[in-house]
C-alpha cells in the first residue's frame, strides 16, 4: 500500500511542476464546445420513432401515408406502429424511440367538424439535432391536410401540432457537454497514466524503479491512480464551465451530482486503462502523439456525443456497442438531462465497470518488468 | 580464509539479434570485494550490469547475485543490491529530497528510519544545503552524487554501479572516488563497478577483469594483470619515417621485450624507460628512423588491454554527447 502511494505521489507531483498542462487539459475541451457548437451540422437519418394511430380515421390514415412517403423519400425516420401508449411512451424514455407520434381516437371527427384537431408529439429532446430535425418534418407531414382544409374550409380549423417535450428544454449547445466532458477525460487520460511511462522510458528513468522491488501492480495501478486523480478534478472543472456557459442548470441534488461523479470516475478509468494496454510497451512519445488522433477520432464521434448513434450504419454501431465513451455520453445525458439516477444507468456503469477491470488486468498482465 | 561468493557468474550470453552482446561470461566476486568491469565502448558492460541486475533476461546461463538466482527470483535480489544505471534517472521535476524519500518508499522503509537516512547521506554526497532544490537545477555531478545517495537509502548489501563518473570533471571523480571508498571500507558493501577509464579501477578496484567485445580477457588484481605483461615501463616512439627496417632494428635490441604498432606509433616494452631511451633511439637513427617525439610511462591497466587486444582503448567523445542525453537507452519500438 505504501509503495503504491510512493508510485502515485511522485506522479501527482510531477504533474503539479507543469501547471500549464493543468490548464490546457481544462482550457481545450472547451474551446471544442465553442466550434463544435458553431459547426456541426449534418444529414439525419433512420432516426426511430413510434406512432399510436387511436383513430384509424380517413384522416389519421392520411397522415400516416404522409409519414410513410418522407420515411422511404429524405429517411430521416423509420416508423414502428404500437398500440400500447404506455409502451411507446416508456420506450422513448428508454432511448428505443427518438419520437412518439400520438393521433387520438377523435382525431378524424374533429378535422371533419372543424374543431381543431390535436397530434401529439413526444420527443426525446436530450438528443438536440435529432429532435429538432423530427419535428420539423412531421409538421412537414400534417402541413398538407392542413392547407386542404385551409383552402376548403376556414382558418381556425386547421390542425394543430401540439409539441410535448418529455424533458426540460435541451438546445444542441448544451446538447453537446456531455460530448465536451467526454473530451476532457479523454485529453486527461491521454496526458497522465501511461504517458508518464512512455516519457520515463524516452528519457530512460524507467530504469531507476524497475531496479526496485516494486510489482507490475504497483506500477500500473498507481499511475492509473494518479491519472484518475488528475482527470477527474479536470472534468469536473470543465463540467461546471460547460454546464454554467449553456445554462444547464446546477442544482441537481446530490443523487445525481453522485451519479456523475461515478460515470465520470468510470469512464475515466475505462479509458486510462485501455491507453494502457495499447501503449503499454511504447517507448516514444511521438506514437503516443499520433495514437491520440486516431484514438480520439474513433472513441469519440461514435459515442452519441455530437451525431445520434442511431443514425450510424450497422457496422458503426456495433463498434459503439463496445465503445466506452458511447456508454459514458449516454449516461451522461440521462443524467443531466431526463435526470436519471444510478439505477436508470446501471447498464452504462456496467458496462464501464467490466470494461475497466478487463483493461487493468489485461494491462498488468503485458506489462513489462524488464527492458 | 575463503570469504563467500556475492556474485556468481556461469557461462552468461545475451544477444540482442545477431549481436552477442555478453559472449559466455563467468567469474565470482566475493563478499566485500570492490570489483571492476573494465572495457571499451560496447564491449558488453552496460549488457553485462542489467542481466546481474534483473533488467534483462540473459539468453543463456545463469547469476546468482547476493542470494539468489537472477532470473528466478528477481525481486528479491532487487531488495539487495543498489544500482546506479549509466545514464542518469533521477527525477528532474522532483527535489533531491524528493527523489531519494520516494525512492526508499518504493523499498517500503518506515518513515521515522527513512527520514535519518536520507539526511545522512545527502550529508555523506555533499548535497544538504541543495536537498530541497529541484534536481533540474542540479549540475551533472551533482546529480550522479544524489543518484549514489538513492540506492543507499535501503542499505543495500551491494552496490552496481555503470560507468559511475563518465562525464564528471577531475575534481567530481575524486569525490566519487572518496565516497566509494567510504562505503567499501566503512559500510562494508560489495561495490561491482564498469569503467572505461583506467586510472578509475586502478584507483579503486582490488579485482578488475578486462571485457572485449562481449567477452572476458583477463581478470585478476591490477599488479597481477600488469605483472602478466612483460618488462616494467613502455616507451612511446613517434617515428616519422617507420618501415620494416626500424622495427626489425628496434626488435634486436637485447632489453626489448615486446613491441607493439599502430600507425606510425611504436609501443616498447622494456625493464627501465630512463635507462633503455637512449640506447633506443640511437637504435632507431642509425636505421634511418626519425624520431619525432618520446614518451616513458609506467605500466597501466591500458597496456594490460593492449597487450590482450592490440588495441587502445579510445575515449570517445560521442560517448560524453550521449551521457548528457541518456546513454545506453535503446530507441526502438516496445522493449
Ligand atoms: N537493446 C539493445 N538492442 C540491440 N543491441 C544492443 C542493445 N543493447 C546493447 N546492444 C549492443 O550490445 C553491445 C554491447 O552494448 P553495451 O551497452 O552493453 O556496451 P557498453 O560496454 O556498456 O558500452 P558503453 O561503454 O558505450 O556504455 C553493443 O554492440 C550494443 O550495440
Ligand atoms: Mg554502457
Amino acid at each position: 500500500m505504501g509503495r503504491l502511494l510512493a508510485v502515485i505521489e511522485r506522479d501527482l507531483r510531477k504533474f503539479q511542476r507543469n501547471p500549464v498542462v493543468a490548464a490546457m487539459s481544462v482550457l481545450m475541451p472547451i474551446l471544442y464546445l465553442v466550434i463544435l457548437g458553431n459547426s456541426f451540422q449534418g444529414k439525419l437519418k433512420d432516426l426511430p420513432i413510434v406512432v399510436i394511430d387511436h383513430d384509424s380515421g380517413p384522416y389519421s390514415r392520411r397522415v400516416i401515408e404522409n409519414l410513410r412517403a418522407i420515411e422511404s423519400g429524405q429517411k430521416i425516420f423509420s416508423i414502428m406502429y404500437l398500440k400500447d401508449q404506455k409502451m411507446a411512451l416508456d420506450g422513448v424514455r428508454d432511448g428505443l424511440y427518438k419520437a412518439a407520434v400520438i393521433i387520438p381516437h377523435d382525431f378524424s371527427k374533429r378535422v371533419s367538424i372543424k374543431k381543431t384537431p390535436e397530434i401529439g408529439l413526444f420527443v426525446d429532446n436530450t438528443d438536440g439535432i435529432s429532435s429538432e430535425a423530427i419535428r420539423n418534418s412531421i409538421e412537414g407531414a400534417i402541413r398538407s391536410i392542413r392547407q386542404e382544409h385551409v383552402s376548403i374550409r376556414e382558418k381556425q380549423d386547421e390542425i394543430y401540432l401540439r409539441g410535448i417535450d418529455l424533458y426540460a428544454k435541451v438546445d444542441y449547445y448544451q446538447s453537446l457537454v456531455p460530448g465536451v466532458v467526454i473530451m476532457a477525460i479523454f485529453l486527461g487520460t491521454l496526458t497522465t497514466g501511461v504517458f508518464n511511462l512512455v516519457m520515463d522510458r524516452f528519457l530512460g528513468i524507467d530504469e531507476s524503479y524497475l531496479l526496485t522491488p516494486l510489482s507490475k501492480s504497483h506500477i500500473v495501478g498507481g499511475l492509473i491512480i494518479s491519472g484518475l486523480s488528475i482527470t477527474t478534478i479536470i472534468a469536473a472543472l470543465v463540467l461546471t464551465v460547460s454546464m454554467l456557459m449553456t445554462g444547464i442548470p446546477l442544482s441537481k441534488g446530490f443523487e445525481q451530482c453522485a451519479a456523475i461523479f461515478l460515470v465520470v470516475t468510470l469512464t475515466t478509468l475505462s479509458l486510462l486503462s485501455l491507453m494502457f494496454v495499447i501503449l503499454g510497451r511504447v517507448n516514444h512519445p511521438r506514437i503516443v502523439g499520433i495514437l491520440s488522433g486516431f484514438l480520439n477520432v474513433i472513441l469519440f464521434f461514435p459515442s452519441g456525443a455530437v451525431y445520434p448513434i442511431a443514425s450510424f450504419p450497422d457496422w458503426l454501431k456495433a463498434f459503439a456497442k463496445v465503445n466506452p465513451e458511447a456508454y459514458a455520453v449516454d449516461a451522461l445525458k440521462a443524467i443531466l438531462f431526463k435526470g436519471a439516477n444510478i439505477l436508470t444507468i446501471l447498464e452504462d456503469i456496467a458496462f464501464l465497470f467490466i470494461f475497466t477491470f478487463a483493461m487493468t488486468t489485461i494491462a498488468i498482465i503485458t506489462f513489462k518488468r524488464t527492458l | 580464509m575463503q570469504k563467500a561468493n556475492a556474485i556468481e557468474v556461469n557461462n552468461i550470453t545475451k544477444r540482442f539479434g545477431s549481436v552477442t552482446a555478453v559472449d559466455s561470461v563467468s567469474f565470482n566476486v566475493s563478499e566485500g570485494e570492490f570489483f571492476g568491469f573494465l572495457g571499451p565502448n560496447g564491449a558488453g558492460k552496460t549488457t553485462l550490469i542489467r542481466m546481474l541486475t534483473t533488467l534483462l533476461k540473459p539468453t543463456s546461463g545463469s547469476a546468482i547475485v547476493a542470494c539468489c538466482d537472477v532470473a528466478r527470483q528477481p525481486d528479491a535480489v532487487r531488495r539487495e543490491i543498489g544500482v546506479v544505471p549509466q545514464a542518469m534517472t533521477s527525477d528532474l521535476d522532483l527535489t533531491g529530497y524528493e527523489n531519494m524519500d520516494i525512492y526508499g518508499r518504493f523499498y517500503g522503509i518506515p518513515m521515522k528510519e527513512r527520514k535519518e537516512r536520507i539526511s545522512y547521506l545527502l550529508e555523506m554526497v555533499g548535497l544538504t544545503n541543495r536537498a530541497n532544490d529541484l534536481v533540474a537545477a542540479y549540475s551533472g555531478g551533482m546529480r550522479r552524487r544524489l543518484e549514489i545517495a538513492r540506492v543507499l537509502v535501503h542499505r543495500p548489501r551491494m552496490l552496481f554501479l555503470d560507468e559511475p563518473t563518465i562525464g564528471l570533471d577531475p575534481q567530481s571523480r575524486h569525490v566519487v572516488w572518496d565516497f566509494l571508498r567510504k562505503l567499501r571500507d566503512g559500510d562494508s558493501i560489495t561495490i561491482f563497478l564498469t569503467t572505461h577509464y583506467m586510472e578509475e579501477a586502478e584507483a579503486l578496484c582490488e579485482r578488475v577483469a578486462i571485457i572485449d567485445s562481449g567477452r572476458i580477457i583477463a581478470i585478476g588484481s591490477p599488479n597481477e594483470l600488469k605483472s602478466q605483461i612483460p618488462g616494467k615501463d613502455i616507451i612511446t616512439l613517434a617515428i616519422g619515417n617507420l618501415s620494416e627496417n626500424i622495427i626489425n632494428a628496434i626488435k634486436g635490441l637485447p632489453f626489448v621485450h615486446k613491441i607493439n604498432i599502430e600507425d606510425n606509433i611504436v609501443r616498447v616494452y622494456v625493464d627501465s624507460g630512463a635507462h633503455n631511451l637512449p640506447a633506443l633511439i640511437d637504435a632507431v637513427r642509425s636505421a634511418g628512423g626519425n624520431v619525432t617525439s618520446a614518451t616513458i610511462h609506467e605500466q597501466s591497466l591500458e597496456d594490460v588491454f593492449i597487450h590482450y587486444t592490440g588495441k587502445t582503448i579510445r575515449e570517445e567523445e560521442a560517448k560524453k554527447v550521449s551521457f548528457l542525453t541518456g546513454a545506453g537507452v535503446p530507441l526502438k519500438w516496445g522493449r
